[in-house]
């Protein structure tokens, strides 16, 4: 998952990693503090690459300017993402150098890349940039930095790698897939500062990484589905907030799938969701929360239900959405579940027990069309 | 003892008779699927639990270190069914004993443990299927892991899937048209991985048994492009059909899988489909289009009609 810059930023700053004095903007109005003099870069907190180009990242000379600048950022949509905050910085001056360190996940080793020449333009200007693959070890990374910035003056050089011993340290120390800091401003008096700073974190080694699970707790309105995750131990994402159907399903690729399937039929998913029916263990707790989230969606008119129960026994499962049902009377909509595996007869008589508060079809497809009755039938 | 894994492609991806045994076996789960997989035909031979004071549990003798168990029985292969912390332990614990293909099955495991992981079975000469994934099959005679039976049927296809589900999905419709599978393995849905598509690939071409291969990808990485350029490598001559899950997907949001990730242009489904296509596959985004196309020979297309069972 990649942090906002603002995050990154708050979090290695408070390992000593310089960075410009700045202040995170949510209104138009925001005054900056004394500390904090024009110029300003504005920028946009989205957590996704390209953002400057995609017309993110302003610049402001006056207060007015300012205004502006966040009047036109807040609340705008760049690459899919919605722009809740804007992180407004001191300009700041020096060489603009470029060092990242990321993942290559096919060879299981790291890239480092480095440039004396950074800024938004460094993928136009590739034959600046020097590179190398080294094995995911902290020494053989700082070793490569060292050797790539062999061809840098001094004493820019110095200032250089020990920016890049800081930084590579903090990759490792936060268990990060991706470190990107462009521009990386480098100062004749050799002080060095972290302009735009990229952090992928590896949401696996959360559970091991407690400053990064305090940040994303803290912030849990910036990370809603790791949030999420962290609290509830599965997956809940909101895909659109004017969905027309929601999703209980479990298995990210087939859940994954149920949204495609839907897209292709004409239809909007409210939400992914992989809620792992082998960790229920008889406690219908995730469904009580999911139906809950669901019925929360304004537009959602139809809910449905799909486990491909492998190993999980499909009467137990049938018990706990009864439970959940039962549990969350604000959910209003009709419900389908598309069910296979085993004790599928246990299952169908749980739910006659319970005066059917569901229709069950075995085939996806036939439970795809039944769901999506209520929006005048399938199309074709 | 012929070793299970080699890297030559003419001899199988993994023998169905294969000695093995299941690193955390004491535990509920691993206690459950050992009593699964035994039921499916597969040689367990041992367990591994550091902490038992039982010699066997439902028959099957219990060892406390992969060493012990590895010289007593002559294991080649492991199934770990131990927490996500644990995976590379075990990982290192069996290659060190002298296992030669192992299956991790817990998810969320770390990336750095998964490259740490990489290099040991590397180094060591050793297949590992995982992390985060439902094992491996040969329907009929063996099964690593825990792939449901209700999708499981010999065959002529070979499978290769990120995802668990929806290979269970799609090769349920599959066995529902007559058309089961001769090697099906799930290589999980994290970024780094000890086995991938690519690599299976050499192994489907040169088997007989395999006539077609149906291949569940998603979004994020590079698996699938990679998987391109090896069918153009090896000049694949069998048909390859591919499902693609999470066009509907917007960039940076990770969906459930840790490799679901799209980055830029990089993890796209053009990206893929592009990659895949070029290399002769036919590329789907419904279930049931994919389907359709195996069970009525689409293959023919390339003059290599799939016929059902």
């Amino acid at each position: 998952m990649m942090l906002l810059e603002h995050d990154a930023k708050e979090l290695l700053a408070a390992e000593g990693v310089p960075v410009p004095v700045g202040m995170l903007a949510t209104t138009v109005d925001a005054e900056p503090p004394a500390t904090l003099a024009a110029p300003w870069m504005v920028k946009a907190q989205i957590a996704v690459g390209g953002r400057g180009k995609a017309g993110g990242i302003r610049r402001a000379e006056t207060a007015a300017e300012l205004r502006q600048s966040l009047g036109e950022l807040l609340g705008r949509t760049i690459k899919g993402q919605a722009v809740r905050a804007c992180l407004v910085e001191q300009c700041i001056e020096g060489m603009e150098c470029y060092l990242s360190v990321s993942l290559d996940a096919t060879q299981g080793r790291l890239r480092v890349l480095l440039s004396s020449q950074g800024g938004v333009d460094i993928e136009a200007h590739a034959g600046r940039v020097l590179s190398a693959d080294v094995a995911f070890k902290e020494r053989e990374v700082i070793e490569a930095a060292h050797q790539l910035s062999g061809t840098m003056a001094s004493p820019v050089r110095d200032t250089f790698v020990g920016a890049a011993e800081r930084l590579i340290a903090e990759f490792f120390a936060f268990e990060a897939t991706l470190l990107e800091v462009n521009p990386l401003f480098v100062r004749p008096n050799g002080a060095w500062t972290a302009g735009d700073l990229k952090l992928a974190i590896d949401d696996n080694a959360l559970v091991r990484q407690p400053r990064l699970r305090d940040l994303i707790h803290r912030r849990a309105e910036a990370y809603p589905e790791t949030s999420l995750k962290l609290d509830h131990g599965f997956d809940f994402v909101v895909v659109d907030a004017d969905g027309e159907i929601g999703l209980v399903t479990t298995g990210a690729g087939l859940s994954m799938q149920m949204l495609d399937e839907l897209a292709e039929r004409g239809h909007c998913a409210f939400n992914f969701c992989d809620i792992r029916t082998g960790e229920l263990r008889g406690d219908p707790a995730r469904l009580v929360h999911v139906f809950q989230w669901i019925a929360a969606g304004p537009k959602v008119g139809s809910v449905l239900i799909n486990f491909f129960a492998g190993i999980t026994h499909l009467g137990e499962v049938a018990k706990l959405l009864v439970e959940a049902l039962k549990a969350v009377p604000e959910l209003r909509v009709p419900v389908t579940a598309r069910l296979i595996g085993n004790g599928y007869d246990e299952a169908i008589a749980v739910f006659a027990a319970a005066g059917n508060p569901l229709r069950v079809e075995p085939d996806l497809d036939r439970a795809i069309g039944l769901a999506l009755a209520p929006f005048n039938g399938p199309r074709p | 003892m012929t070793a299970a894994v080699q890297v030559s492609s003419t001899v199988p991806f993994v023998a169905p008779e294969v000695a093995t045994i299941v690193q955390g076996m004491t535990g509920r789960t691993g206690r459950r699927h050992a009593q699964l997989m035994r039921a499916y035909g597969t040689r367990i031979v041992g367990g591994v639990s550091p902490r038992s004071d039982s010699d066997k549990i439902d028959g099957v003798p219990v060892f406390k270190t992969c060493i012990e168990a590895v010289a007593a029985t002559g294991a080649v292969a492991s199934v770990a069914m131990v927490p996500p912390l644990s995976v590379l332990d075990a990982i290192r614990d069996a290659v060190t004993a002298g296992i030669k293909l192992i299956v991790t099955i817990a998810e969320g495991m770390p990336v750095r443990d998964a490259v740490a992981a990489l290099e040991i079975v590397r180094s060591a000469g050793a297949r590992w299927v995982g992390p985060s994934t439902p094992g491996l099959a040969i329907p009929g005679k063996l099964k690593l892991g825990f792939l449901p039976d209700v999708s499981l049927h010999p065959g002529p296809l070979g499978i290769m899937a990120k995802s668990g589900t929806l290979s269970y999905e799609v090769c349920h419709r599959l066995v529902g048209r007559g058309l089961g599978q001769s090697l099906w393995v799930g290589v999980g849905g994290d970024p780094v991985k000890g086995t991938r598509f690519a690599d299976i690939l050499p192994f489907m071409l040169t088997d007989p048994h395999t006539r077609g291969i149906v291949v569940i990808g998603e979004i994020g990485g590079s698996e699938e492009e990679e998987l391109a350029a090896a069918m153009r490598a090896l000049r694949c001559a069998k048909p390859v059909y591919a499902l693609i899950a999470g066009r509907t997907v917007r960039e940076g949001v990770t969906m459930g899988h840790a490799g679901a990730i799209i980055a830029g242009d990089t993890g796209t489904i053009a990206s893929k489909t592009t990659a895949l296509a070029g290399a002769g596959a036919q590329v789907f985004t419904r279930i049931r289009d994919l389907v359709d196309a195996v069970a009525t020979g689409a293959g023919k297309a390339k003059g290599e009609l799939v016929p059902p069972i």
